[in-house]
Parts: structure tokens; C-alpha cells; sequence
């Protein structure tokens, strides 16, 4: 009969897993695609649900103690602030004017205001 | 993780205009959280998980207040 811990034992080490290769393959998008607002969608999302696998992963590690709960505290706050600072930051680079790359066929957005 | 930590490094000094280095900044805060993270859970101890988030919270302004001043030019 396998207990309580094994299960979140192994969930734990899964989500460990998942988030730091996560984390990881956000990082080689950041190298390998071609245009500013690619590498932010790179970074932004896989980013952070990589580290917020890990945060995850931590709690369900040590339970709902100071470090679990610190973790999970982390965990919520780059899902809630990181949304908004990758919106942020595309629309100041959008109206700082770098364009797009070569490949984009349609951009919506500069005909919403005057540079 | 110092695999992860390579690609915003090289970023940010190659990154061909401002916004680039600011994602690559707000993507190496990301990492080192995550890194802080997992070595707070070897150490067994709180600390650097307290760490962790004062660093996550002033990469959320820093990005905020780079943004702005690339955006109107002023900062408030």
C-alpha cells in the first residue's frame, strides 16, 4: 500500500522536473527566435510557469510550513506581475519603434496611434 | 540553471536595442528566483526564500519604471 507522502513525493519531483526544463527552454528561445516581442512570449509564459512548476513543487515538497508557503507566495506573485510587465514592456518597445522581424505579415497596432 | 543563466547574459550584452536587454534582465531575475528556489530547499532554510521574493518584486518595478521611461519619457 503506498501512502500519502510517496504520491506527493513523486509529484513533487515531477513538477521539479517539468519546471526547471521549463525554465530552460525558455531561456534557448531567448537566444534562438528573431524579434523582440518573440523573445518576451518566450520568456513570459514558459518562464513562468517553469518557475512557478518549481515554487509548486517546493510546497508540495514541504508542506504547508513557512518555506511551502513563502514559495507558493513567489509561485502566485510572478504568475500575477509577469503578464503585466511583459504588456508593458512590448507596448513602450512598440511605440519606442522597433520593428518587427522580417517574417511578420500584419501589424495592427500602429495604425491605433500616431508615432 | 547556469545553463539558463548563459542565454540572458549573452542577451543582454548583444541584445540589438533596449527593450531586448530589459526582457533578458526580467528573464535572468526569473532564473535566479527559480535557482534561489530549489537552494533554499537543499540548505533547509527560509532565508533565501525571502530573498527569492524581495528580488521578484523590485525586477516587477524595475521592468515597470523602464517601460514608462522608454514609453513617455519621464518616469512618473
Amino acid at each position: 500500500m503506498i501512502g500519502i507522502g510517496f504520491v506527493l513525493d513523486i509529484l513533487s519531483n515531477i513538477f521539479l522536473i517539468v519546471g526547471l526544463f521549463f525554465v530552460f527552454l525558455g531561456m534557448l528561445g531567448l537566444i534562438r527566435l528573431p524579434d523582440v516581442y518573440n523573445r518576451l512570449h518566450t520568456t513570459t509564459k514558459i518562464g513562468t510557469l517553469g518557475a512557478f512548476g518549481v515554487m509548486l513543487s517546493i510546497l508540495l515538497k514541504v508542506g504547508f510550513s513557512a518555506m511551502g508557503l513563502k514559495a507558493i507566495t513567489i509561485g502566485l506573485f510572478l504568475l500575477l506581475t509577469a503578464p503585466v510587465a511583459a504588456h508593458m514592456i512590448a507596448r513602450a518597445a512598440h511605440r519606442h519603434g522597433v520593428d518587427l522581424c522580417d517574417e511578420s505579415i500584419i501589424d495592427e497596432y500602429c495604425d491605433s496611434y500616431d508615432k | 540553471m547556469v545553463f539558463s543563466i548563459i542565454p540572458c547574459v549573452y542577451r543582454i550584452i548583444k541584445g540589438p536595442t533596449i527593450p531586448d536587454r530589459v526582457v533578458a534582465l526580467d528573464a535572468m531575475t526569473l532564473v535566479i528566483v527559480a535557482t534561489l528556489g530549489v537552494y533554499s530547499f537543499i540548505q533547509e532554510s527560509v532565508f533565501f526564500m525571502d530573498v527569492a521574493l524581495v528580488l521578484s518584486i523590485i525586477a516587477f518595478v524595475g521592468t515597470v519604471t523602464i517601460s514608462k521611461y522608454l514609453d513617455e519619457g519621464v518616469v512618473f
